[in-house]
């Protein structure tokens, strides 16, 4: 049992792979070694921008012995008669590499064969390694191979050194044209020079010692972290630049460097992300949340002079300051209103028209959704209005992740409604899974309108998600349509929305228009189905609920949370079986039975009963499901299960009397009509 | 830092011995409008087919869009490069530049110098490559890119391309804010400045880009380069033919800055421009095996 160290020095590696290269790495090399019987206790991997590392712990020395056993040709056709091997008998030795003298006979009840046993002693963990490494590289997850030079390698940048060791030994091998040796290589700059490693488990420490690499990723990450709290804790971390500087140094130098001060009359986002997008920079804030006039920068030198380093980035972050603030300026010499007419020359999609017409249909079902949920319908039509003029603004252009917050911004500066201006910023809400929901009422009828325009103009066009892929986003604007409406309470239903979309397209493209609703709405019942089940709401729950088709989303919560509470009654599972069996009853019976049930055909005190306590309880639900109180309604009906289950004790429903089976069927179609108000019972 | 390069000018003879040294062909400026150093034939031709070649430039490069009237101190719509281009790309690449920093008095123990991602894509010359951009404490001074496709064709052997920004890197050099105060030389009646040069050509050049550029005369000249372009490809004639691809390419730029393109037409002219190039790469090659 020894250690086991690969290590590929690359030029430097592109950092959002980083993390992901060096998982993968580790993984496969795990997977090949287990396929191998190579057995070891514990793996980790390094990566830096400049080599990718795996070392493995007590990796066994060779594979196991194995028992090779195969059984060969029948005996009686083994030998001829003069008692020589047959063709048969001389091609299975030949198969097992041996002589037919070490040949053995088999019988079982069956018959007799020959039969070959031999111990195979394991292969050598050195003569493996090779090809597993091989293997483990090839199957990376690198978007884009390149070449170098005038070779035929493939790598995600060129590769310069390998070493591959086990024990204090080096494995004899040759990957990208490099013969795998002992010497890695330091940093860059500090120590460009070689780095004897003397056996795999000194790798970091010499690296680092010598090297001035911390080849940890989590170490250098935690040092950067470390460095920028003893500067300032209220540095604003964001976690995805955080990853990025760790992928993009080897020794990591945190510096504080401050821009000119008047730029902090640029909105905060806006510093931030040119900050971050253009210069790998933190923003710092102060007690309250404002930003200062300081970055933090992550340098890879311990630099002889880091004021120099610190002066060459403020100079730059005040180029790209600058840069913002002339965007920003220009952007506010003409009002977003004007925006508009430059919106005819933006293409949304190349089917579905301009920018522009997209706005105009957003506005006309906005102000559908405002009058229906008790809000301005002019400020929604004017939120519409300007949803997308942020888009030609030279800040977006720079900046697209600014849009809507750009919208906000701008707007105020206008003097639009606040609640209009608000709602620019919000419409993009939620933006993920799991982010907040626009909290103005003319935002959410912005956000769901946008959304259920590109929602149906796309379903119309054919172009839907398959898979993985889904370019337009079209689960993520589903879900973020119901999870408003539901989340948020609003009184909409998404048959009436959908069609209003569609209507909207069809006044405006006077062509044949595929407007069929029905996908629509199994697409949103299926992202419903999905929301549902990861907050651990059953399959058969949603089951029946979804039986009812309730196209108000925030109904079918409603029924969705009656159903869970009446699952966890006493009554449930008798009542949800029992509907099981009237529901198999009524599928067999005869189509044409009456409605009507008549009393003076229930005979049987138990039938009489059940019809008593069902029309009580009819009158009880009635007023209770008009006002949507589902878990009442269920509550009251849980009450008829003695009734019920008397009935099914005592009563035959088909009963020889024509008359009375046709009645008792009656009882049974009302019962289930009562069942049926909040949800399909009998699918629990 | 080094006193040996106190102008501009010494920059560029600095960077032509250093890669002369290195077995580099000194070529000189295509005498057409390019937007980049990547246009001129000693890279984007000699990148196309098997033969090895070296060669290290200056190319003034004109972007119409870019142009601000000389009044950003950051951003004109002309100014250099300066280009090296090593094919097949040498193992030690990164350290031949880097020894190119030195040299000019960039210390990388004390200036950060960082290889930054920074993938490449020509889509109106339907190349692409990967690489970086080369970062001094946070500014990029250089390109570094691996060509991996040239007008369609992929790179056997690789050229490795090496494109400076010579202003960026003079401003370090020289310490100042403006490329216009950079000191070109210093001559008998005192230093001549980036902005004696070229601020006065700033001015003219953005009024006419923005402002006063024939768009109809523009768009009857990108047909016809175009069409010049494929009948000199179908006479084999393709360093001529290449010529119109530059020509037409320019001429578009020219429109972009007048705004004469709307945003769907833009794609369709990046398109006619790529499939010129494509065009004239396939008939550069054939010319390359053949011979």
């Amino acid at each position: 049992m020894s250690d086991f160290l690969v290590e590929i020095g690359t030029e430097e590696l592109p950092p959002n792979s980083l993390q992901k290269l060096g998982d993968a790495l580790q993984q496969n090399l795990i997977v090949g070694l287990k396929k191998a019987n190579l057995t070891f206790t514990s793996s980790y991997n390094y990566v830096t921008p400049r080599r990718l590392a795996v070392l493995i712990t007590d990796l066994a020395s060779k594979q196991p012995e194995r028992i090779i056993e195969r059984r060969g040709p029948a005996l009686q056709a083994a030998f001829d008669k003069e008692g020589k091997p047959t063709k048969a008998t001389l091609g299975f030795a030949d198969s097992c590499g041996a002589a037919v003298s070490d040949l053995d006979e088999l019988t079982t009840e069956k018959g007799s064969w020959l039969f070959y046993k031999q111990k195979q002693t394991g292969e050598k963990t050195v003569n493996l390694i090779p090809e597993i490494v091989k293997q483990a590289l090839k199957k990376l997850p690198i978007p884009r191979m390149m070449r170098w030079g005038a070779g035929d390698n493939e790598f995600i940048r060129p590769v310069h050194w390998l070493v591959l060791m086990y024990g204090n030994k080096v494995i004899k091998a040759e990957l990208f044209g490099r013969k795998a040796d002992r010497y890695s290589y330091g940093h860059r700059f500090h120590h460009p020079e070689k780095i004897a490693i003397t056996k795999p488990a000194d790798y970091v420490e010499l690296l680092y010692k010598e090297g001035f690499v911390v080849a940890s990723f989590e170490k250098r990450k935690y040092l950067i972290v470390e460095q920028i709290k003893k500067i300032n804790k209220n540095t604003i971390l964001k976690e995805d630049l955080l990853n990025e500087v760790t992928s993009l140094v080897e020794w990591p130098v945190v510096l504080l460097g401050s821009f000119k001060a008047h730029f902090l009359r640029l909105p905060q986002e806006v510093l931030i992300t040119s900050l971050q997008k253009h210069q790998k920079c933190f923003s710092v804030a102060d007690d309250n949340n404002k930003l200062l006039s300081h970055f933090i920068a992550v340098s890879n030198i311990k630099s002889k002079k880091p004021k120099q380093v610190i002066t060459g980035n403020e100079r730059v972050i005040n180029a790209r300051l600058t840069d913002a603030e002339f965007f920003y300026n220009n952007d506010l010499k003409q009002p977003l209103e004007d925006n508009l007419e430059r919106l005819k020359k933006v293409i949304f999609q190349v089917k579905l028209g301009t920018m522009y017409e997209k706005t105009q249909r957003v506005a006309k079902l906005a102000e559908y959704i405002a009058a229906r949920i008790n809000t301005d319908v002019k400020d929604a039509s004017r939120a519409a209005q300007l949803s997308k003029t942020d888009l030609v603004t030279e800040m977006v252009g720079e900046f697209p992740e600014l849009q809507g917050i750009m919208g906000c911004y701008y707007a105020k500066a206008n003097k639009e409604p606040k609640a209009v201006a608000i709602a620019l910023q919000e419409q993009y809400m939620p933006r993920f899974s799991g982010d907040s929901l626009p909290a103005s009422k003319i935002g959410q009828a912005l956000a769901i309108a946008d959304r259920l325009d590109t929602l149906v103009g796309i379903f119309a066009i054919n172009q839907l998600p398959t898979g993985d892929k889904d370019p337009f986003g079209l689960r993520r604007a589903a879900l973020g349509i119901l999870r408003i409406i539901i989340e948020k309470k609003l009184e909409l239903n998404l048959a009436d929305l959908v069609e209003q979309a569609i209507e909207n397209y069809l006044q405006d493209l006077h062509e044949a228009w595929h407007s069929d609703p029905k996908p629509i709405m199994e697409f949103f019942f299926d992202r419903l189905q999905y929301w549902y089940l990861e907050q651990g709401i059953t399959p058969q729950i949603f089951a029946a609920v979804l039986a009812r088709k309730p196209t108000a989303p925030l109904d079918f919560a409603k029924r969705i949370q009656a159903v869970t509470k009446f699952q966890k009654l006493a009554e449930a599972e008798a009542l949800a079986s029992a509907n099981k069996r009237v529901s198999n009853i009524l599928k067999k019976a005869p189509k044409d039975i009456s409605a009507a049930i008549d009393s003076k055909l229930l005979i049987e005190p138990e039938e009489q009963e059940l019809a008593k306590q069902m029309a009580i309880k009819d009158k009880q639900i009635r007023s209770l499901y008009k006002a949507k109180e589902y878990t009442k309604v269920l509550t009251e009906l849980a009450e008829l299960k003695q009734p019920i289950d008397n009935f099914f004790d005592k009563v035959m429903v088909m009963a020889d009397d024509k008359k009375i089976q046709n009645n008792r069927l009656a009882l049974l179609t009302k019962l289930r009509e009562l069942f049926l108000h909040v949800a399909d019972i009998s699918l629990l | 830092m080094s006193n040996k390069i106190k102008t501009f000018q010494e920059l560029i003879f600095a960077l032509q011995q250093y890669w002369a040294d290195q077995g580099c062909v000194v070529v000189q400026p295509l005498d057409l409008e390019v937007g980049a150093g990547t246009f001129h034939p000693a890279s984007f031709l000699r990148a196309i087919g098997p033969k090895p070649w070296n060669a290290a430039y200056v190319q003034p490069c004109r972007r119409p869009t870019d142009g601000r009237y000389g009044n950003n101190p950051n951003r004109t719509q002309y100014y250099y490069q300066f280009q090296v281009v090593l094919k097949p790309s040498p193992d030690e690449i990164q350290d031949l530049y880097l020894d190119s920093l030195r040299m000019i008095g960039i210390d990388p123990l004390t200036d950060d110098i960082r290889f930054v991602e920074d993938n490449w894509e020509s889509p109106t010359l339907g190349a692409w490559g990967l690489g970086w951009e080369v970062w001094q404490n946070g500014m990029e001074i250089t390109q570094f890119t691996y060509f991996q496709q040239v007008g369609g064709l992929e790179c056997k052997p690789v050229t490795g391309e090496i494109t400076y920004g010579l202003e960026r890197i003079a401003m370090y050099l020289q310490g100042v804010d403006s490329m216009f105060d950079l000191v070109w030389t210093n001559g008998p009646f005192g230093a001549i400045t980036y902005g004696d040069v070229f601020h006065q050509n700033e001015v003219e050049m953005s009024t006419y880009n923005f402002e006063k550029a024939n768009i109809n005369a523009l768009l009857e000249q990108f047909s016809f380069y175009e069409t010049e372009c494929q009948r000199l490809v179908a006479e084999n004639l393709p360093l001529p033919a290449y010529e119109m691809v530059l020509k037409a390419s320019h001429t578009f730029n020219l429109l972009d800055a007048r705004g004469a393109i709307s945003v769907t037409e833009r794609q369709r002219y990046i398109l006619r421009v790529r499939t010129l190039a494509k065009a004239v790469a396939e008939a550069y090659y054939a010319s390359q095996v053949e011979k």
